[in-house]
């Protein structure tokens, strides 16, 4: 009796957290939707109205295709240098390989503030503040030990016999690794680039330090507006946002399931 | 040594040097535009100040630090701040685990949907996450008209511009890594020990006392760990959804650096707050080097 009591309110607690979780941004979604020009929910009237206006708001559109050129650039950088770390510590080298990767997770533990304020002053230096380049680098340096963690949880899961064999029968590294290796990893390959381009397109706070007027992403766009007072368009953008978020979840889980999603990353 | 060993001994190091060539990208990234970058922030924390630019160029001094040591209002923040964090960090590792451990028990698709409840608010933007606090907590907001509207208030209750504002938008930021860390430990737990423990006579509370938090400690550090050193820099959550007695280091430091053009001040109090950030994952490390790393997870 007792434990059935206990068992009802912790299923009721979860049902709570999950409802606080995900209810605020169903509830972002649904005031895209309304057709007035002040963000109220429940929605009053359904209108794609917003839709339209975001489409030709030059700002947004511009502030759309920065986020997308800075995630396909870090996605990019942070593949090329994920793998081939994820290749080099494939044998375990002992405290080399520990070594290489505490360097490699670091900044994922440094405040995006920090790490902002310190590219910020580095970059003027070079007159690279407000490039495209300073942001690539930035969300790279988040970016690069996930694409190495999950990498080397796909390398770790190969077997790597199969490869000895195709340069046994004479295949040149190169061809044994895109012919033999590649197809074998693909899906976790895809996972990692999958969650090196969310990382950039969510990132906010570097972007907001290291973004100037032409470079400035999606987020930081976003803040600038909220920072004025609540507009209709955010509803619209961050619903956005959400979907191509889901979008990609839903790529990922197809490939590796779920379970490996939540655990590799 | 015949000409085969020699032959494989060769192999062995090409194959060698191979393996370190691929390293290279990665150490250019993180020394070159990480380490490098962080000596030149601390450079700069040495540097002179000045009221009619940046920072004195190649000069050198400790005003940025005297500044840190001797402001009132830097010491009310700095305390703020680590006291803002401890407390974030208590309650985004409670939610982590309770969430974690409700994923875990739970089957089927209710676990596949509170896992991607958890990974979705892990990849959204902090702005949206952000917009929809303002959106649910605010005195005209979703929850208080819910509130309002059923007669549980005559009032509304005030969530933002405020500590719990500040707490709430901070922990909308953290709590999914709480959650997947500590599930990403919690999932290696083999089902046969908790149904053994069970079978031995432990109801379930006792299961979770005895079995399950000795398992998810690691899982529970990495959680706390991120927690903290993300809250000791929270910047948006605090400016949107806090009062003028919720600043944090990361908005003085944005201030110093942005508004006021003090350079070295803004560089001194950032490399403080780096050192609080390396102390914590150090003591971490350290503790957790008996029970397993904290970089396995």
């Amino acid at each position: 009796m007792r434990e059935s009591a206990i068992n009802w309110a912790f299923r009721l607690l979860i049902t709570v957290l999950f409802a606080f979780l995900i209810l605020p941004l169903i509830i972002v979604v649904a005031t895209a939707f309304d057709a007035s020009g002040a963000v109220v929910f429940p929605p009053e009237a359904f209108s794609l109205r917003w839709f339209g206006v975001l489409l030709e708001s030059p700002d947004w559109m511009r502030s759309i295709a920065n986020s997308l050129l800075v995630a396909t650039g870090t996605t990019a950088l942070s593949m090329a240098v994920g793998v081939t770390a994820a290749l080099g510590t494939r044998r375990p080298d002992g405290s080399v390989g520990k070594a290489l990767t505490a360097l490699a997770v670091l900044p994922l533990f440094v405040p995006g503030i920090v790490i902002g304020v310190t590219l910020l002053t580095f970059f003027s230096r070079f007159d690279l503040q407000g490039s495209y380049l300073a942001l690539v680098v930035a969300h790279s340096l988040w970016a690069t030990p996930l694409t190495f963690s999950v990498s080397q949880a796909t390398f770790a899961r190969f077997d790597w016999t199969i490869q000895e064999a195709a340069l046994d029968l004479g295949a040149s590294p190169t061809r044994a690794f895109l012919e033999v290796v590649v197809p074998d990893v693909r899906a976790g390959l895809l996972v990692a680039a999958l969650v090196a381009f969310v990382v950039s397109l969510q990132e906010f706070v570097m972007a907001l330090f290291l973004s100037g007027p032409d470079t400035r992403t999606v987020p930081v766009q976003a803040w600038n507006s909220l920072r004025q007072g609540l507009d209709p368009l955010v509803s619209v953008v961050s619903t956005a946002l959400l979907v191509a978020v889901v979008v990609l979840v839903l790529v990922g889980s197809v490939a590796v399931g779920v379970e490996r999603l939540a655990t590799d990353a | 040594m015949s000409a085969i060993d020699r032959r494989s001994g060769i192999d062995a190091l090409v194959e060698r040097w191979r393996l370190i060539a691929l390293l290279i990208p990665l150490l250019a990234l993180d020394l070159g535009l990480f380490a490098l970058p962080m000596g030149y922030l601390l450079r700069i924390s040495f540097a002179g100040r000045t009221p009619g630019g940046a920072f004195v160029e190649g000069s050198w001094s400790l005003d940025g630090y005297r500044y840190v040591l001797d402001s009132a209002l830097v010491h009310e923040i700095l305390a703020f701040t680590l006291l803002f964090g401890v407390l974030v960090t208590v309650l985004s590792v409670a939610i982590g685990v309770v969430y974690a451990y409700g994923t875990r028990r739970a089957s089927g698709w209710q676990r596949t949907l509170l896992l991607s409840g958890a990974v979705l608010s892990l990849f959204t933007t902090l702005v949206v996450k952000l917009f929809a606090v303002v959106l649910v907590f605010s005195p005209v907001g979703v929850l208080n008209d819910l509130l309002l509207w059923v007669s549980v208030l005559d009032d509304p209750l005030l969530l933002i511009d405020n500590l719990i504002g500040a707490v709430l938008a901070q922990l909308y930021i953290v709590v999914p890594y709480s959650i997947l860390a500590v599930y990403a430990v919690l999932s290696t737990l083999e089902e046969t020990v908790v149904e053994a423990a069970l079978d031995l006579g432990a109801d379930r509370p006792r299961v979770f006392r005895e079995v399950i938090l000795p398992h998810v400690r690691p899982g529970i550090a990495v959680g706390a760990v991120i927690s903290f050193t993300w809250t000791v820099g929270a910047y948006a959550g605090p400016l949107l959804l806090g009062s003028g007695s919720e600043r944090t280091i990361g908005v003085l430091v944005s201030e110093l650096l942005l508004s006021r053009f003090d350079w070295p001040a803004a560089a001194a109090l950032a490399v403080v707050t780096i050192a609080i950030v390396f102390a914590v994952l150090l003591a971490a490390l350290l503790r957790l080097d008996s029970g397993g790393g904290a970089l396995d997870a």
